[in-house]
């Protein structure tokens, strides 16, 4: 069953009066003034669950460390963008905020001096110093650092099988894509579930919420075929990934895929909420994303059945057929927190923030945000934190709040940085657990990094909108069935025609500007 | 329909000043002036309307002229570059534009030819009925589907219609065999799909306002119709019909203002990345340059041109049915 965010289409329905009423109410810069950041951070950042209790426990001992209070604003993440978008255009931007420094609303913001430019000036804080060059790059735009960026691990691809099924057909986990297309095949055609009906599909894809370079499992599958991660290098030019032979290639082989049902019919409508359903319900067997989703469904088969949930296993990225590999990268952070200049006017009150925020990622601040609070929600156990007392509908509020809520606010913290690690629940998520690193190192060594990631072209942003549908829509269809091969080349022509020219032109030169 | 109401104001009080006489011995000539002191509880009554309207429906028109700048929120109104029409050259010659338009009046002629008459058809068949208790219910039982958001009627759709699940798509698939059809994906069945949802959706509510009106219809007529010896065919001929006729011109007026309204929250909900050259309308459009890009600008260009258009259709369908020899609407 297909489920829509409501919240988002109140969001989105509201947009005629929002455009006008947000934008008629504000003065811009007319009307800003007068306040200082004192005593009170206004923060807008991402939610997962219910939206925590300003005055719950969880928020005080934040503001208890940081000895500031906090007025937090937290979205729910599916409306996430279009809430930004409505933001950036009210006059009533947050001190510090969570967002994706690449989006056009933002970039546009920026350059007219919306925000901070925070290039060279992390360095004096201890917890705010980028940790890694790589993702401090990406993270920028067009060579200029709007925000601190949120890390996230640098290779998370992989794909998750149905290990019950590979025993029961007598298959190895697949290590060359085709390799992955014999499983599938399997899957779909040998009754692995034993029902003895052909009521199976080997890999479920759901309707991609994001545009062409977003880590979709087609993103993906195309690196594995040698395509570029967005854009690459041919002939010493930037080129975007689709204008290549292998990214047609692979589609060519995801085609066969869908024309032998290999892959769920509804690939182009199921909803990115119900992914998991067709995999726990035992209608498809495997599952490309990151590796979270593997401890995911290892969880909802526990729930299923608490003695025989050992069913899923995580495989890393492929081969391909003639032995090379290339690998999935992800660019290693997940949106900036970048700072208004509105409330935020002279740099003593941005050095304020700034220490104030070096606080909040301190170890004790990390622990705060990813874990809770130890003695309260948890307790430590060598290099795990144990959850405790879960049963008191308080503490469980606490734990409810740091795990949808608060740990969005670290920029260090989810990958544990600081830290404490959570104690796995059985052997089977440990093992999984341990799984991710040994096969991020792995693969980490074969990635395929996007080397345009932080160049912005300013076509892109004003005519992003026109340009940006064009290929995933034309890739949809043409796995579909529903266009040629030709009408394929035919779109991808449209979007250079519709100012992908142009975009490529800014893009190299943007590049060799900023020096390679 | 919706319909502002006016707020509620206190009764002013008893002892309040009367209305000063009208100054006895100069000309007669009435004044706005005197108008306006005579009457002036009237007027009272009338300012919280207009204040509303003032706030809320006019003072927001403001921000329309960003559609003529270059609007970055920071640098505000004043801060903004002006940039002409701009915005709208860029419309007009831009890729979208043709199919933005077709997309948008197709989906309005279907609605007229298709969506239009059902109401009507409706409650004539409904007045039809002679047991009061069946009326009743089936009146009921067709309102329902107005209540539910379109986020459910979505829901619904791809639940009966999809390919893998669709109970009503596997029956079809069943009697007629063949290729299974993924409805709720492909293109072709975009339009039909919408069309089926706003019947099934609007119908009832509809005829609520065709009900009323034949409710009015004086009964002597039909009586004096029956001594006459006038069949139930030509009751409705020649009284029901011409009874409702000028309902259905109103109707059609107010419906012509919002041709280009194709409703975004069953378009967006219903549009995939396979039926998007055909889904694509103006309101669409807007939210997604708007809200999910950040073109404000833009789109409030594209909004402000569709609100002419309705505007225009508004004023040419009065004109043309105080042509065709009816009362228009104003």
């Amino acid at each position: 069953m297909t489920i829509f965010s409501r919240r988002r289409i109140a969001v989105a329905a509201a947009l005629s009066t929002a455009l006008l009423a947000a934008s008629a109410c504000s003065g811009g810069a007319d009307t800003e003034g007068g306040q200082t950041a004192g005593n009170e951070i206004s923060v807008m950042a991402h939610l997962f669950g219910t939206a925590p209790d300003p005055n719950g426990e969880m928020q005080q001992a934040v503001e208890k460390l940081i000895g500031k209070k906090l007025k937090i604003t937290w979205v729910p993440n599916a409306e996430y963008g279009d809430k930004t978008n409505v933001v950036l255009a009210s006059d009533n931007i947050p001190d510090v905020m969570v967002v994706n420094e690449k989006s056009p609303g933002f970039v546009k913001a920026a350059e007219a001096g919306a925000f901070w430019d925070l290039t060279g000036k992390l360095d004096k804080y201890p917890n705010l110093k980028p940790a890694n060059e790589q993702t401090a790059k990406n993270a920028q735009t067009n060579g200029k650092t709007y925000g601190i960026y949120r890390v996230r691990p640098l290779l998370r691809s992989g794909i998750v099988i149905r290990k019950d099924w590979l025993a029961k057909l007598g298959l190895k986990e697949p290590q060359t894509v085709e390799e992955l297309y014999a499983v599938a095949k399997a899957f779909t055609e040998k009754d692995p579930d034993g029902n003895g009906k052909k009521d199976t599909y080997g890999l479920i894809i759901p309707k991609w919420p994001g545009n062409y370079a977003s880590a979709s499992p087609y993103d993906v599958i195309e690196t594995w075929f040698g395509a570029p991660n967005g854009w690459g290098e041919r002939d010493g030019k930037l080129v975007p990934g689709f204008d290549t032979p292998e990214f047609l290639e692979a589609n060519r082989w995801l085609r066969k895929w869908v024309t032998e049902g290999l892959i769920n019919p509804d690939f182009a409508t199921l909803d990115t909420a119900n992914w998991n359903d067709p995999f726990v319900q035992g209608k498809g067997g495997m599952i490309i994303d990151v590796n979270v989703r593997a401890t995911q469904l290892l969880d909802m088969f526990k729930e299923k059945s608490p003695k025989d949930f050992d069913k899923v296993t995580l495989v890393g990225n492929l081969k391909r057929a003639d032995g090379q590999k290339f690998s999935y990268p992800f660019t290693g952070y997940h949106s900036v927190m970048a700072i208004s200049k509105q409330r935020i006017r002279t740099e003593e009150q941005l050095d304020d923030l700034l220490k104030t925020l070096d606080k909040l990622q301190s170890k004790e601040g990390s622990i705060l945000l990813t874990n809770g609070i130890e003695g309260r929600n948890f307790k430590v156990e060598g290099e795990y934190a144990v959850p405790i007392n879960q049963d008191d509908p308080k503490v469980k509020a606490i734990q409810n709040d740091v795990d949808k809520a608060f740990i969005q606010l670290g920029t260090r913290a989810s990958v544990g940085l600081g830290a404490y690690k959570l104690k796995p629940n059985d052997e089977a998520s440990r093992a999984m657990r341990e799984k991710f690193d040994v096969l991020m190192n792995e693969d980490l060594k074969t990635a395929v990094f996007n080397p345009a990631l932080s160049i912005i072209a300013p076509t892109s942003v004003a005519k992003g909108q026109t340009l940006d549908t064009i290929v995933p829509d034309a890739r949809i269809k043409y796995l579909s069935g529903t266009i040629t091969e030709e009408q394929l080349k035919a779109q991808i022509k449209r979007w250079y025609d519709g100012g992908g020219t142009d975009i490529v032109k800014e893009v190299n030169d943007l590049a060799a500007k900023a020096g390679g | 329909m919706a319909t502002d109401l006016v707020p509620e104001v206190a009764q002013p009080a008893a002892d309040s000043p009367r209305p000063a006489a009208p100054p006895k011995g100069r000309r007669r000539t009435r004044t706005v002036a005197r108008d306006l002191l005579r009457y002036r509880w009237l007027y009272l009554l009338l300012l919280p309307g207009l204040v509303y309207f003032a706030l809320f429906k006019y003072l927001p028109m403001y921000g329309l002229t960003i559609a003529f700048k270059d609007y970055v929120p920071f640098l505000g109104y004043s801060g903004s570059e002006w940039v002409g029409l701009k915005h709208f050259q860029e419309l007009f010659t831009g890729p979208d534009f043709g199919r933005l338009m077709f997309n948008t009046l197709l989906l309005a002629l279907l609605t007229i030819v298709f969506v239009f008459p059902a109401p009507i058809v409706v409650a004539l068949l409904l007045n039809e009925l002679r047991i009061n208790v069946l009326k009743r219910s089936v009146q009921s039982l067709v309102y329902i589907p107005h209540f539910l958001s379109w986020t459910i009627v979505a829901s619904l759709t791809y639940l009966l219609f999809s390919v893998d699940f669709g109970v009503i798509a596997n029956w079809i698939h069943g009697v007629v065999g063949g290729q299974k059809t993924d409805y709720v994906a492909q293109a072709d069945w975009f339009r039909p799909l919408i069309v089926l949802q706003l019947l099934w959706k609007q119908t009832g509510w509809g005829t609520i306002i065709y009900l009323a009106a034949l409710a009015g219809v004086d009964s002597q007529l039909y009586e004096a119709a029956r001594v006459d010896g006038a069949g139930r065919w030509r009751q409705f001929w020649h009284i029901t019909l011409p009874a409702i006729r000028p309902t259905i011109v109103v109707m059609a007026i107010l419906t012509s203002g919002n041709l280009m309204d194709s409703g975004f929250e069953q378009i967006w909900l219903m549009t995939t990345s396979l039926n998007r050259d055909v889904a694509d309308v103006f309101d669409t459009f807007v939210y997604y340059i708007g809200i999910t890009q950040g073109s404000f600008s833009y789109a409030t260009a594209v909004g402000l041109f569709k609100g002419v258009v309705g505007v225009v259709l508004i004023f040419g369908s009065n004109f043309l049915a105080k042509r065709l020899d009816q009362r228009g609407l104003f």
